[in-house]
């Protein structure tokens, strides 16, 4: 029998109507973003198919891939540590954390936490506050599902669930700042909390969108910027990562880039994506990379939802996500599942275990998900083996199990006793005729009790007197001779495919470079000045005095500009926390999608002048401009730096009733000084 | 004239006997031999959707045989019938080369209706005439899972008299789902009621489907609703003049 929790559950977050005012604007905003998002790669479809490819070879060959990139990732200094199961991962952490810490043995420690979903599927919350410790959610909608005490509701946008006054009402209680349901001060609420924990700190913890095995590169995007700061400012850092999240190469992950921040958010990159190889400055950093199931998951039916890339395309239009949201996904124990919607519903069961399988019954097999997936991943397919049970620990892909899993009684029975009566024709047919006779007498639409399920909303069509069946037959003169003509039947070719026209291969020229930039960077608030080389120095001055800014931190070495040009601005490489603006130079800029591009520099060019101060200026030289993400993986330094940033604009949260807000974390504006050298020439 | 085999499956056949007629009717007037093999009962896509494999499998081998025993293309006028065929039986059968090879024959010879008319026969075109406004509701099995939206676009398009009225959220699911209607009404009615409410915008007084069980769900709702609105399949308004 279905457990009675889950049916509850359904029913409360339906009857819920602010839950579903904020479910259907996730899923109309959502959906309408990412398909315009694909709609600016002309290739989408094709790859869609290569990062399949891409993602089912890092399965097939996972053993020999995790073996190279943990050797890749300890040899550049990070340190890896495996864990089998989730409990050892909680130990690990807390372990790392108690051996590294500088305070006194059994004293508290602070730590900042950016989003993953490992940590929700560890339950590492819960383990370090029941250690004593403190944790903070640094992420605006994680932050906000904490201090209501719940799980995220969805993958990408955790507070999906909630309206702007529930929010206000909740900073209100937790946090004592006065009432407002104004998503710009709730926003600047958090940012002034959350900057006093990335500081004091002990250690920093965050999950890991990509391990790159080629390089040992560690890929985190995020839009805040907290991912950024969880990351670099405590004096130990923790990733945590799903064993299966790998790519074999820097080309790998800019295909992989190209649809995750589209199909997440609708973004054609998110504001920072993290290449982290090699700790910095001192800090330690940890890599945790947990099986949990992962292992056995591969050598299963369900092997296919590995391939996922979290981006939670698939819960937005799923129609049942929908109706319940992240937090209706129960298991038959009544807990929560920590993955949701149609991949949660494979792998929430493939994971965590059997109590979660009657997820996978709360699906029409629309194939909404497959059509959303940006790695084609045939979720209708996995959602009918979970419901085929028999995954578990089976070493082939057996289709036919020998174990289903519990059905209501009537469902399961009725069905069998039909299948059963229909592999005999004539008992068919039989009942069938019996079926249309006994509702001869009952009006065209017969009412069911709701009991039935179908009666609920519906009244069941009455049987045809006469079945197509009997019609045909007695529609047939003749039986037609079983003699066929000889010579086979030639069935019709079916249409070409239309052909895909060829991605334009032409270089773009300078001018449409910096054109292109410039929109892009714009588009997602950025600002862009062209200035000749000779005036450079003169427009930023001018810049920060109308600004009235008097301290800032600056790269030492910025092409076009010396030291002394804003020697009046109190310009120091580190940061300081007086600082209002960070200047920095770029190692390139992205054309099509706005990108600054910035490998940490050490001590003269420190990556945090483009996290900590509230305004950003970067100098580009036009001339660095090239046009796709695919041609700056290929730069040597990308993979060589200590860390490498990719800048898309400032930082940005829509986790407060998807309203988009510019300046969370990171910096709330950013301007780039492009510097016209081509143009001179 | 080219034999065709006619696939009815379990629901056209016990409740919508006219689409039957009206598809043998098409498919005769375009030249088609239609034969129907008598032992054909289901395709068992109810139990393997319930996740009873054991119980679904004697269907398919069933269905099989039965087909094995003719020639020609099998027409079917249910896209969720079809990706049984063609999806569900070679994951029944993976790793039996006794009935994979079977299931994967049967699966090429395997057409939806509207499909078969647009891809294979060319037409469009069938001269039905149809007075009034209809909507269309893009079934998930033949939308999604087999790619047919054009097909039956273009279909409706060359209906005379017809005209096409826009449905919201034309290719989102209706509800239905086979046993997650029974099993998950309360999920299941949610999505029917916004169905519903999408047709009474559209003002259309009919909705064509390409599915019988899309058409014994909403049906099913609009007259629980006492809504005057009625679901017709596609075949019906193909063979209406």
């Amino acid at each position: 029998m279905l457990k009675t929790s889950f049916r509850e559950k359904v029913r409360s977050q339906i009857a819920d109507t602010s839950l579903q005012a904020a479910l259907d604007a996730n899923t109309e905003r959502r959906v309408r973003a990412r398909i315009n998002a694909w709609a600016s790669l002309p290739d989408w479809q094709e790859r869609r198919q290569r990062t399949h490819a891409v993602r089912a070879e890092i399965i097939a060959h996972l053993d020999e891939y995790l073996e190279k990139f943990i050797a890749r990732v300890q040899g550049n200094g990070i340190q890896v540590h495996p864990a089998s199961n989730a409990a050892e991962a909680v130990r690990l952490v807390l372990e790392i954390a108690k051996n590294s810490s500088t305070q006194a043995p059994g004293e508290p420690l602070l730590f900042a936490k950016a989003k993953s979903m490992v940590s929700e599927e560890i339950e590492l919350n819960h383990a370090l506050e029941a250690a004593g410790h403190q944790v903070f959610e640094t992420d605006l909608g994680e932050f906000i599902v904490q201090l209501r005490g719940e799980r995220p509701a969805h993958i990408i946008t955790p507070a999906v669930h909630l309206r702007r006054q529930q929010v206000g009402q909740l900073f209100h209680e937790k946090l004592g700042s006065p009432y407002t349901d104004d998503v710009r001060v709730l926003t600047d609420t958090a940012r002034a909390r959350l900057r006093q924990v990335f500081f004091s700190a002990d250690v920093g913890l965050s999950g890991v969108n990509f391990g790159v095995v080629e390089t040992g590169s560690l890929v985190i995007v995020s839009n805040e910027g907290n991912a950024r700061m969880c990351a670099s400012l405590p004096p130990v850092h923790i990733a945590l990562m799903g064993l299966e999240r790998m790519l074999p190469n820097l080309d790998d992950l800019a295909l992989c880039l190209s649809l995750l921040p589209r199909s997440a958010a609708g973004q054609k990159l998110s504001v920072y994506t993290q290449l982290i190889q090699r700790p910095e400055g001192g800090q330690q950093k940890h890599l945790i990379l947990l099986d949990n199931g992962r292992f056995r998951l591969r050598n299963s039916p369900l092997k296919e939802a590995l391939y996922c890339i979290r981006c939670g395309s698939c819960l937005n239009v799923c129609p049942v996500f929908r109706e319940i949201g992240g937090h209706g996904y129960l298991g038959a124990d009544g807990s929560s599942a920590p993955y949701s919607g149609p991949i949660g519903s494979v792998i929430s069961p493939g994971l965590l275990g059997d109590h979660f399988s009657q997820l996978a019954q709360a699906s029409t097999l629309c194939g909404a998900c497959k059509q959303a997936c940006p790695v084609d991943i045939d979720l209708p397919k996995l959602l009918l083996r979970v419901r085929a049970g028999g995954y578990s620990g089976l070493s082939n892909n057996q289709a036919v199990s020998q174990t289903s899993p519990p059905q209501p009684f009537f469902l399961t029975t009725g069905l069998k006793a039909y299948s059963r009566m229909a592999t005999h024709p004539g008992l068919f047919k039989f009942a069938q005729k019996l079926a249309g006779l006994l509702s001869l007498p009952l009006p065209g639409f017969i009412p069911l009790p709701a009991a039935t399920g179908w009666g609920f909303s519906r009244d069941l069509p009455k049987p045809a007197a006469s079945p197509f069946r009997e019609r045909y037959r007695l529609s047939q003169p003749a039986q037609v001779p079983d003699i066929y003509p000889a010579g086979q039947m030639e069935p019709a070719l079916p249409e070409p495919a239309a052909s895909r026209p060829e991605k334009p291969g032409f270089e773009q020229v300078p001018a449409e470079k910096i054109e292109s930039f410039s929109r892009e960077l714009a588009a997602v608030g950025g600002f862009v000045y062209v200035v000749g080389a000779a005036e450079l120095a003169g427009r930023l001055s001018g810049f920060l005095r109308e600004r009235s800014i008097e301290h800032i931190q600056m790269w030492a070495g910025i092409p076009g500009l010396e030291w002394d040009d804003l020697v009046d601005f109190d310009p120091v490489p580190g940061f300081q926390p007086q600082a209002q603006a960070g200047i920095t130079g770029a190692l390139a800029g992205i054309a099509e999608t706005g990108t600054l591009v910035l490998p940490a520099g050490g001590d003269h060019q420190p990556l945090s002048a483009s996290l900590l101060p509230a305004i950003h200026i970067a100098v580009l030289p036009a001339s660095r401009l090239l046009t796709s993400l695919e041609q700056v993986m290929r730069l040597p330094q990308v993979a060589s730096a200590p860390a490498t940033v990719l800048i898309t604009g400032p930082s940005r949260t829509a986790d407060i009733e998807m309203t988009l807000t510019i300046g969370v974390h990171g910096p709330k504006e950013l301007h780039v000084f492009l510097v016209d050298d081509e143009a001179i020439k | 004239m080219e034999i065709v085999q006619l696939f009815i499956t379990c629901l056209v056949d016990t409740f919508y006997p006219e689409t039957g007629q009206a598809i043998v009717d098409i498919l005769s007037r375009l030249g088609q031999q239609v034969e129907f093999p008598a032992d054909q009962t289901c395709c068992g896509q109810p139990a393997f959707n319930a996740g009873l494999r054991a119980n679904a499998r004697p269907l398919a081998e069933h269905t099989i045989k039965v087909f094995e025993a003719t020639r020609g293309a099998i027409i079917i006028p249910s896209g969720s019938c079809a990706v049984m065929l063609k999806e569900g039986y070679p994951e029944l059968f993976a790793g039996d080369s006794f009935w994979l090879p079977r299931a994967r024959a049967l699966a090429e010879r395997t057409h939806e209706f509207t499909e078969y008319l647009v891809d294979m026969l060319g037409v469009t075109d069938l001269g039905a005439r149809w007075d009034g406004p209809l909507a269309y509701h893009a079934s998930c099995h033949p939308n999604r899972h087999l790619g047919l939206n054009r097909q039956p676009q273009a279909l409706l398009a060359a209906v005379q008299g017809a005209t096409l009225v826009p449905l919201n959220e034309a290719e989102e699911c209706c509800g239905f789902g086979g046993v997650f209607s029974v099993k998950h009404p309360e999920l299941s009615t949610e999505l029917l009621k916004r169905k519903i409410a999408n047709l009474q915008a559209s003002t259309a007084p009919t909705l064509v489907v390409t599915e019988a069980g899309c058409r014994m769900n909403i049906a099913g709702g609009l007259s629980k609703q006492k809504m005057p609105q009625h679901v017709v399949h596609i075949a019906e308004v193909l063979n209406s003049r």
